[in-house]
């Protein structure tokens, strides 16, 4: 385990999941020093996917920071009663502080009538931290369709799982100090129904764009795509394609064997151990307020060195 | 009759998601269609409305907009009071994906724009009806260059889209003719 818990890290424990069949099992997680929403929403799937094939679930977690910040994330309130931890959460509890960047929680929920309160509250919180008008139809209305598409798809045994974060710096990607300059919203959503391959495979138009997970992946972002191939189905995603192309920011889709992420002009896709069901994650990284296009920036740089 | 998506307490609101938001919405508006006369136009102004997903959008607006076109309404026609601004976009999206359009305006009784998927042809004729306020199939033939036929078949479409009103004339010379009126 790498110290970023994304959900890519949790990768070797989704395989090994697979194969659990009764017995205790440790989550080990010490290396951890970082937590994303999508290892957050990964990490609750992955419990929910081998809590019921465990007799016990054991997490191992080391410092004060990623702790505290899972207790801050609400995580030890879903699943404080359900694994068995070396983390003492009551003491956790009692120092709990505001976390400034957190959006949502992570959150749990299992019909499209819970989404407009989820929206209204997210809303009302970046409202408060001035985020523009538009800065807030972008991530509403992202995590809207994608909470819509994991309730509507997923006929998942325990719902779906969905968290939001604001960072100060660019976490996507960014090494250098110069790409991590700026800041980002990421939302991440999990979800443990039948996956986007089944779900398209029930439309028998797309059996050639169904062969493989990664094709289903790709397919479904392309706009009026839909299991059901009803008029009008199958924007959502498509929409929150370009959503996050605008915000140059990206959209990854994770089912089944697949990976893929759409950055607007292009899209990579790999092949990946199976994740059960569907995950997305939305970056949508914010541009200051007034925009630097047109400056002279090479010359302003110039000066400085 | 102007319906105020922001405004409506029971079903409205600033933030419009999901498809049961956009039912319930849909439902408000058909029955408020079903309660004009023939020929009424209900204006659906979502100008106080902050973010609208394309759930939403499709649902409340875009599946209205086929019910209008498939004649379920009769001669009853939805118009938009909408800016032009992002929030569009997903009605466009949604529009376009059925092959529908509807008419926009910035506030009711103003200037007409269509938003949706229309041939450039059809938004000139379209342009010509609204601008002369009400013509006749000739008169709008000899404007556009046309002959009869084409003329009647392009402001056919524009009517079955719910883009324009139509009348039967049998008064008109040479028999039975159809005149054309904006529906904004």
């Amino acid at each position: 385990m790498s110290g970023v818990l994304t959900l890519g890290s949790l990768d070797p424990a989704f395989e090994a999941a697979g194969r659990v069949d009764g017995e205790m099992v440790v989550l080990d997680l010490k290396s951890v020093e970082f937590v994303e929403p999508a290892g957050l929403c990964g990490l609750a799937a992955l419990l929910e996917f081998v809590i019921p094939r465990s007799s016990l679930v054991g997490v191992r977690l080391s410092g004060h920071d990623v702790p505290a910040y899972l207790e801050r994330m609400d995580f030890f309130r879903i699943f404080g009663h359900r694994v068995e931890t070396n983390v003492d959460v009551a003491a956790l509890e009692e120092r709990r502080r505001g976390n400034p960047g957190t959006l949502q929680e992570l959150i749990r929920f299992h019909s499209e009538e819970e989404i407009p309160g989820i929206i209204n509250r997210i809303s009302e919180i970046l409202e408060n931290k001035d985020y523009r008008l538009r800065e807030r139809a972008a991530i509403c209305a992202t995590l809207s369709e994608i909470c819509a598409n994991a309730v509507e798809h997923g006929h998942s045994p325990f719902g779906a799982y969905a968290a939001v974060q604001a960072y100060q710096h660019v976490v996507s990607g960014g090494r250098t100090r110069g790409e991590r300059a700026g800041e980002e919203v990421i939302i991440a959503i999990a979800d443990g129904g039948v996956g986007v391959r089944e779900t398209l495979s029930r439309n028998p138009k797309y059996a050639e764009h169904t062969q493989t997970d990664n094709d289903a992946l790709r397919h479904a972002l392309k706009m009026g795509v839909s299991g059901t191939g009803e008029v009008g189905r199958g924007g959502g995603l498509a929409v929150v394609a370009q959503i996050s192309a605008r915000a140059s920011g990206s959209l990854s889709l994770r089912s089944g064997s697949g990976r893929v992420t759409s950055y607007g002009d292009r899209t990579n896709s790999r092949n990946v151990p199976p994740f059960p069901g569907a995950f997305v994650r939305v970056s949508l990284p914010r541009k200051p307020a007034s925009s630097s296009a047109g400056q002279p920036v090479g010359k302003s740089r110039k000066a400085d060195g | 009759m102007v319906y105020d998506v922001a405004a409506d307490p029971t079903v409205g609101g600033k933030l419009m998601v999901t498809r049961g938001t956009g039912r319930r919405v849909r439902e408000a508006l058909a029955g408020l269609l079903e309660g004009l006369p023939s020929g009424g136009v209900l204006y659906v102004d979502t100008r106080g409305v902050e973010l609208m997903d394309y759930s939403f959008a499709d649902e409340a607006l875009g599946i209205l907009a086929s019910r209008v076109a498939s004649g379920e309404y009769g001669e009853r026609r939805v118009v938009l009071v909408e800016e032009d601004r992002e929030l569009l976009e997903n009605v466009e999206a949604s529009l376009r994906q059925r092959g529908l359009a509807m008419v926009r305006v910035e506030e009711p009784g103003g200037e007409p724009e269509v938003v949706g998927d229309v041939p450039g042809h059809l938004v000139e004729t379209l342009r010509e009806i609204q601008a002369a306020g009400s013509i006749s199939n000739a008169d709008l033939a000899a404007r556009l260059g046309l002959n009869h036929t084409a003329m009647n078949n392009r402001a056919t479409r524009l009517f079955k889209l719910g883009l324009i009103q139509r009348h039967k004339n049998t008064a008109a010379p040479g028999g039975r003719q159809y005149s054309y009126e904006g529906v904004s």
